[in-house]
């Protein structure tokens, strides 16, 4: 089947028949010198080259066709063909004239906008591909931070500027061409330290192939005409439309990347499975998992029951991981005429992960077309189709796949645990799988949960939109778009039988389904009111939909256990539909952006919404924003001798936002599962509240932007003060009441930062071109109150209870506590009468899940046809606490615990039994043990460098021959490793889940990957 | 053509306005399709999750509750054996996240259901049913009976009003008076009524008690307030206790049926859990032990009833290697020594061999001794605590859900309690009666519940001493509230009440001194006489609960409740 859709489109493509010929000529700048490294395309397409060491080109076109020459810093020329021999000479730019996309999908003049937006292009996050386009923008933009966890196909979690509110719902709305999209699934994880599965959802379905830029709009101020969903921020993803096409118009891209992991604990290597010093010696009863035993060498008691010599395996769980494979393939195809443009593009993702058996495959299918059906009158519509496979993501925290891996005992060797069951099991016994902790323990098998704990996750998408624009007269025009997101996902999860914890097995089905039907429209008048004052109005409103809905159904122990469907299963139980749920919210809005003599710019915005999650009294808010951006330098420098562009700016903004359906009035449930089936009725947890109101975040902005030097050094500062107040909040009350929580509108958090974005060019002469780009972001987040009374949220809390994440009054959303050391007034650390450390209670401030600030550094270096790009990228400040280190010593595998094993300690400190100095002694692995209970021992910083990205690459010459336009070849890697890093053992990057509840910790969360491939883009 | 385009638009434009000016159909899709509003539903639904939210709840608070604190408190259960990533000191040094999950999860949580179902059928409710607030009630002195004996004072009677949101905590007096005045109000409601109503009124199985038998309700309330005004007899202000006694036991105590709660083997544990979810497969950290002192008590007076609450221990090699360093080596003789001397006073048949080096070799028969495990042991004694020394509870009281095997139901109130209590009140004076002949009645009922034969119960009475009040008054009473201790085996929390209360079993209540080998643990070797509240109220009630603190004394596992000894 797709080898004929394939060669259909082929014939389709070949039918446009070209004629062209070899042009050949040179770029030089004002003063005659070469431009390496500069760019020419045929206008209208993406084919293109850049110019050599001598700033000499040679290109393929026809005659009458347009050549655009470019270069960073310099204003743009566009030469119509006409001799085979083209000379140019750039002049460098005036200012800039970067034209950004902002809300609503309108293109403006970046120096017009009075509040901060990045733009990030395709080819950024194209090159060194990763499945998430997340990950991608890690570094690249100041005030967005991203963490991940680290499963196929994760999602990631994207702030802005810091956590605005208390409710936990902190991410950035992601908007694709100018439609918000449905972005369930985007905070997994909020609550269990034992278990966590992270999906992906939003962002991660989109195709980086097809994106053409993003635009980053990181506060209220650019985000407002999004109303009640902006206030996080957007990232706003606008895809390609067709271009003009020079040769058959087809490009293929092939990226091809090998994963390994980038970093895995250390162990000890000297010591054997057991405890108390010595070897396990009863197979049936007390055999274990630690490795607390004597040292390697001597015979004892192997798994399997059997004596044998101990030696250590010191990659038996390196061992264990394959080698992961990224394979992406992306074929397109364009052309455009005045008549209008069409592309198709189609992307296959085939990835492999480093656990056995997981795996990712999806399908992209994306068509866009644009008509102008007259001179008024267009027509831009789009369809995409994504289908996606995910096999055996892995759970992660306490009773995910990791934790047996990373814990299992030195002497173990992991190809002993590959046989992990009886060929044919017939009787329970023989369906207990083997384990490294004799039969009877319930410890798990990394084979077994890799190959039969098995998890499938479908999706399939469809997103698009029909927009219609029309153009009355040459100052106003108006269009209607309607864009649609359709999402339907299928979850199926087997742990057959035998597994370490449902003997009988256990299967879970999951069908959810979101939609998302978003219509606008908006009427634009530009005018010029006087010959200096311009205006430009826009009038507009929006319908938005969405629903979900969704059927869950578990069932246990199969009847026959060789086959896993729900029929076979003895044990049906908790059926669970959600019947479709409808939100809708009605928005009208207007803005007016005001020019002065391209001088001074104000804009003022205001919108109305109206949701059905409110009541009457207040469904209906408005908000409003202003910024002013004035651009300075014909003042202070009009020779432009220092300062090309130099503008200030200010914005102030409110974004109001909603809630949920169905969080008004009080009503029962019936639970999926009534006792011995019985109708029974459970009483609800929230006191719901009629009386809700939205909740507000009010924004001030303050920058500078400028270009100096010739162009050559650019930078961006920006400074914020946001206010989250009346946030809807499920306020925790005394369980006497009657309820757990009361649904009020509380509070107030603020997030004060500052962002620094400078680049330019560190080197420019006739071989070598040095583009850098340095970035900076510092967020202090500080929750100002709760309501009186109540100082804490806590959102998850560790099973042992030693530690959880909280938001603190006059700390951060996102506060770690947990317990710590105990001391006495004199500062003496307490110890009990056996000797051990004695731990405080779990309310001890141990850090915050919040960095206190990201930098990044990009750089491209062009020589010639070669192009050298790395990013170097950094987290400082904000800690972590690192399960997965401590379990690690609690079992006694982690390097760390060779100390005290021979000799034990005498921890120095004050016996609370003795009341003296401490001089109980404790054995190593009582040390350890308890050390590794106590949350202090295991708090890091996030702090941490990174080679992020790396790319060299080649533009292949002279293919024209062989019938391709262009060619090149990229050699690239991504997280190739760490300049320095606070934290052992784990990626500090790497948490448990993408909900708030889960930052902050790292709980056997698989290990970060080292990706390195090759990057090939094929013109025709 | 030009205006007709223009038209079409400024039609789609206009029509794009009106719609969002409207919002007629946003209530309809903000009220939630799959909810029930009080008009949709009957009393009788709630009566169900009240019974089993308090007596069976869900694996996390079932596991943190009974079976890591109370059962052992109890001195039913033990755990802590050599590879076992835990050990006894487990609840008694305090465990913040072992506590809070039993207070804010379980206990605290419950009050919802309750509060709900309460205020449906209360005088003016929606569902108001006088009948069905006779239940409420009654389900509430068995709510606050079990709440405030584990954790002393609680919001009682500022409770369930969600326009007080930090509620006074009340004092144990206040309690427990306050619930023998609703348990009058209870039984007089109930009159000679025997059913709650009829048709979509009617009680039945939603009753997982009494299948909606109201006159077994007013006994359950009789035997309730027997109960309370026992525990408070003497407690300081009580001047209820004697008038609540006699006028229970003149009012019909539950004599010959038991309340108890079902388990439904199919449910997930996740919603109701039984013993077994948690016992066996429970990652290295299951697999515990009848206490020494319950197996003791049955098996010195040839208690028919061993073999049903007890397996034999698996016996086989045991092996006390003698550490070579560290503090255990100088422990090693004392810990011997002891472990040797629980062997013989348990009169278990083994030979005990020197290993050569110092340690040595125990051979015991298989499955023929019954020894039970001390509780409280430390961390010190651990390598000798092999598993296959020490008797499992039957398989009836862990067996897993879904294994298609039967589980013993969960022990409400029994009538052999009811009856150990009528002649623990004719032993005090406080009624009339043959109290030795309601001490052999509470036997035979007790044993019958767990399916001892009649034969094998009347030979126990004729035999045993332990079947005869024939001491001194305390002697008499020790008996008594031994076999109410006895009896309450599964319930954990009560009977911890029992020792607490009555001081019996003494190798209990008297606590631990020796380091060496117990646990003295954040009560410094005294017997625990409370939870600690959890985290959840010190973030919501605060001031409150450090209100409750400064009446009852600090927030301690080692603070004495109003009523006990």
């Amino acid at each position: 089947m797709k080898k004929i859709i394939l060669s259909s489109l082929l014939i389709f493509a070949t039918s446009i028949s070209v004629y062209a010929q070899q042009i050949t000529g040179s770029v030089s700048d004002d003063n005659g010198l070469p431009l390496p490294g500069a760019s020419i395309v045929i206008q209208g397409t993406s084919d293109g080259t850049t110019t050599d060491f001598d700033g000499n080109f040679s290109i393929e076109s026809s005659q009458g066709s347009s050549l655009v020459i470019s270069y960073v810093g310099y204003e743009s020329q566009i030469i119509v063909v006409g001799s085979s021999q083209i000379n140019v000479q750039l002049v460098s730019d005036n200012a800039l004239d970067e034209v950004v996309v902002t809300a609503l999908g309108i293109s403006r003049e970046k120096k017009s906008l009075g509040y901060s937006v990045t733009e990030v292009s395709g080819d950024d996050i194209n090159t060194i591909k990763d499945n998430n386009i997340a990950s991608s923008l890690i570094g690249k933009v100041a005030g967005l931070n991203i963490t991940n966890s680290g499963t196929i196909g994760s999602g990631s979690r994207i702030t802005l500027r810091g956590n605005n509110s208390v409710n936990g719902m902190n991410q950035a709305l992601i908007v694709v061409d100018g439609v918000p999209i449905n972005a369930d699934g985007i905070e997994s994880n909020n609550n269990a330290d034992y278990s966590s599965y992270v999906t992906g959802g939003g962002i991660t379905d989109v195709n980086s192939n097809d994106i053409e830029s993003i635009s980053v709009l990181k506060g209220p101020n650019a985000s407002a005409l999004y109303g009640s969903r902006a206030g996080n921020g957007v990232i706003l993803i606008t895809t390609k439309t067709g271009s003009k096409a020079e040769g058959l118009g087809i490009s293929i891209n092939t990226n091809l990347t090998m994963d390994n992991p980038m970093y895995l604990p250390e162990f000890q290597n000297e010591y054997a499975q057991g405890t108390l010093g010595g070897a396990y010696t009863d197979i049936s009863t007390d055999f274990g998992s630690s490795s607390w035993g004597p040292k390697m060498g001597a015979e004892q008691m192997y798994f399997d029951g059997m004596p044998r010599r101990t030696q250590a395996y010191p990659d038996n769980v390196k061992d264990f991981f394959d080698t992961g494979i990224k394979a992406s393939t992306s074929l397109s195809i364009q052309d455009a005429s005045e008549k209008g443009s069409v592309r198709f593009s189609y992307t296959n993702n085939d990835h492999k992960g480093i656990i056995p058996s997981s795996t990712l495959a999806s399908h992209n299918f994306n068509l866009r077309g644009v008509m102008n059906l007259s001179d008024k009158l267009t027509v831009d519509a789009k369809a995409t189709y994504f289908t996606q496979e995910v096999n055996n993501r892995q759970f992660l925290g306490g009773e995910g796949i990791m934790g047996p891996l990373y814990q299992m005992p030195r002497s173990v060797d992991i190809k002993d645990l590959e046989q992990y069951q009886v060929d044919n099991p017939g009787t329970a016994e023989e369906y207990v799988v083997r384990n490294y902790a004799g039969p009877n323990s319930q410890t798990a098998n990394p084979y077994w949960m890799a190959n039969h704990d098995t998890q499938k996750e479908r999706r399939n998408r469809f997103f698009g939109f029909a927009k219609v624009n029309y153009e009355f007269t040459d100052w106003l025009s108006a269009f209607v778009r309607v864009g649609a997101d359709i999402t339907e996902m299928k979850n199926k999860t087997v742990t057959k039988p035998g597994h370490h914890f449902y003997r009988g097995g256990r299967m879970d089905v999951a069908t959810n389904s979101y939609g998302e039907l978003n219509t606008d429209v908006l009427v634009t008048a530009k005018k010029d009111l006087t010959s200096d004052l311009n205006l430009v109005l826009n009038v507009g409103g929006s319908l938005s939909k969405r629903t979900a809905e969704g059927f869950y159904q578990f069932g246990e122990n199969f009847k026959i256990p060789t086959k896993f469907f729900l029929n076979n299963a003895a044990n049906l139980l908790a059926p669970r539909e959600t019947p479709q749920a409808t939100k809708k919210v009605n928005s009208a809005y207007a803005s007016a952006s005001f020019a002065y003599q391209d001088f001074l710019y104000v804009d003022l915005t205001s919108r109305n919404d109206w949701s059905s999650t409110l009541g009457e009294e207040n469904r209906s808010y408005m908000y409003n924003s202003a910024s002013v951006s004035a651009i300075v330098n014909s003042f202070i420098d009009p020779e432009q001798t220092l300062f090309n562009l130099l503008k200030i700016r200010a914005g102030y903004a409110q974004v109001g936002n909603d809630t949920d359906p169905y969080q008004l009035s009080q009503t029962f449930d019936v639970p999926g599962q009534g006792y011995f089936g019985l109708t029974t009725l459970s009483a609800p947890s929230i006191k719901l509240n009629p009386d809700l109101k939205p909740e507000q975040v009010t924004s001030v902005e303050f920058g500078i932007e400028g270009s100096m030097l010739g162009n050559r050094l650019n930078f961006d500062i920006s400074v914020y003060d946001k206010e989250t107040t009346d946030m809807i909040f499920n306020v925790p009350v005394a369980a006497a009441t009657g309820y757990q929580f009361f649904k009020e509108n509380v509070g107030k958090v603020s997030n004060k930062g500052v962002e620094i974005t400078i680049g330019g060019r560190l080197i420019q002469n006739s071989k070598m071109v040095w583009d850098t780009s340095l970035n900076y972001a510092k967020n202090e987040n500080e929750l100002l109150s709760l309501i009186d009374d109540l100082e804490t949220f806590t959102y998850m809390t560790t099973n042992s209870g030693n530690l959880s994440l909280r938001a603190q009054v006059g700390g951060t959303i996102g506060d770690i506590y947990g317990t710590t050391w105990e001391t006495n007034d004199a500062g003496q650390k307490l110890i009990r009468e056996d000797g051990r450390p004695s731990p405080s209670g779990p309310d001890q401030y141990l850090g915050t899940a919040q960095p206190d600030f990201l930098a990044g550094w990009n750089n491209t270096i062009r020589y010639g046809n070669y192009t050298l790009g790395f990013q170097i990228d950094g987290r400082f400040g904000g800690q972590f606490y690192s399960n997965t280190s401590a379990n690690l010593d609690g079992v006694g595998v982690g390097a760390r615990t060779l100390q005290y094993r021979e000799s034990g300690v005498t921890l120095d400190g004050f016996n609370t039994a003795t009341n003296t100095d401490n001089t109980a002694s404790i054995t190593g692995q009582e040390y350890w043990g308890s050390t590794s209970s106590i949350a202090e021992n295991y708090i890091y910083d996030q702090d941490n460098i990174r080679l992020r990205e790396l790319s060299i690459g080649y533009q292949i010459p002279n293919t024209v021959d062989y019938g391709i336009q262009s060619a090149s070849i990229q050699l690239i890697g991504r997280n190739l490793f760490f300049f320095s890093k606070e934290a052992p053992d784990v990626d500090p990057e790497n948490m448990l889940g993408t909900a708030i509840g889960a930052q902050g910790f790292n709980s056997n969360n698989l290990p970060s990957l080292r990706s390195l491939g090759l990057n090939l883009t094929l013109n025709f | 053509m030009k205006t007709m385009k223009n038209n079409y638009f400024l039609t789609t434009i206009a029509l794009m306005a009106l719609m969002i000016s409207c919002t007629d159909d946003f209530n309809e899709i903000n009220e939630k399709p799959d909810a029930l509003a009080a008009s949709d539903v009957s009393a009788k639904f709630f009566v169900t999750n009240a019974q089993t939210g308090l007596f069976a709840p869900n694996r996390y608070p079932y596991w943190r509750g009974p079976i890591i604190h109370a059962d052992r408190y109890a001195g039913h259960t033990a755990f802590g054996y050599k590879s076992n990533w835990w050990d006894d000191g487990l609840g008694y040094n305090y465990s913040a996240g072992y506590t809070s999950a039993v207070h804010d999860a379980w206990f605290a949580s419950y009050n919802s259901t309750l509060s709900a179902f309460t205020n449906f059928v209360k005088e003016g409710g929606t569902l108001e049913n006088d009948k069905y607030y006779a239940i409420a009630l009654i389900m509430k002195g068995l709510y606050y009976q079990y709440y405030t004996d584990a954790f002393g004072m609680v919001p009682m009677t500022e409770a369930s009003n969600p326009d007080i949101v930090t509620p006074k905590y009340d004092t144990q007096l206040e309690i427990y008076s306050t619930l023998v005045s609703d348990l009058d109000q209870a039984i007089s409601l109930i009159g000679n009524d025997a059913t709650t109503g009829s048709g979509v009124d009617q009680l039945a199985e939603n009753d997982l008690f009494f299948n909606g038998d109201l006159q077994a309700w007013k006994q359950l309330a009789n035997s309730l307030k027997l109960r309370l005004g026992l525990r408070a007899l003497g407690a300081p202000g009580e001047s209820f206790s004697s008038s609540a006694v006699s006028s229970a036991v003149s009012g019909g105590v539950l004599a010959d049926r038991d309340a108890l709660l079902p388990r439904d083997l199919e449910i997930s544990t996740w919603v109701s859990a039984v013993y077994g979810d948690v016992w066996g497969p429970f990652y290295g950290g299951g697999n515990w032990h009848l206490a020494k002192t319950l197996v003791d008590a049955l098996r010195d007076n040839n208690d028919p009833r061993l073999s049903k609450y007890a397996k034999p221990s698996k016996g086989g090699t045991i092996e006390w290697a003698k550490p070579t360093e560290g503090e255990r080596v100088a422990l090693f003789d004392k810990h011997v020594a002891y472990m040797t001397d629980i062997l013989d006073s348990a009169g278990a048949t083994y030979t005990k061999t020197s290993d050569g080096a110092g340690g040595y070799t125990i051979t015991m028969p298989e499955n023929t001794n019954y020894i039970g495990q001390p509780t409280r042991l430390n961390g010190k004694i651990k390598p000798l605590l092999d598993r296959k020394l020490w008797s499992e509870p039957s398989e009836i009281v862990v067996n897993q859900h879904n294994s298609g095997k039967p589980i013993f139901p969960f022990v409400v109130f029994t009538a052999a309690e009811s009856h150990f209590m009528i002649a623990e009140a004719i032993t005090k004076g406080l009624a009339s009666g043959n109290a030795q002949s309601h001490y052999q009645t509470g036997i035979r009922h007790a044993m019958s519940l767990w399916d001892v034969s009649s034969a094998d119960a009347e030979n126990y009475i004729a035999t045993e001493s332990m079947a005869l009040l024939n001491g001194s008054t305390d002697q008499n009473l020790e008996k008594i509230a031994t076999q109410r201790w006895i009896a309450l085996f599964t319930n954990g929390y009560e009977a911890w009440s029992v020792v607490r209360d009555t001081g019996y079993p003494t190798e209990l209540s008297a606590g631990v001194t020796d380091s060496d080998i117990f646990v003295l643990g954040d009560t410094n070797g005294v017997y625990p006489q409370r939870h600690r509240y959890g985290s959840g109220p010190y973030n919501t009630n605060g001031a409150q609960v450090e209100q409750a603190n400064s009446v009852q004394g600090p927030d301690k596992q080692a603070t004495k409740l109003w009523w006990a000894k």
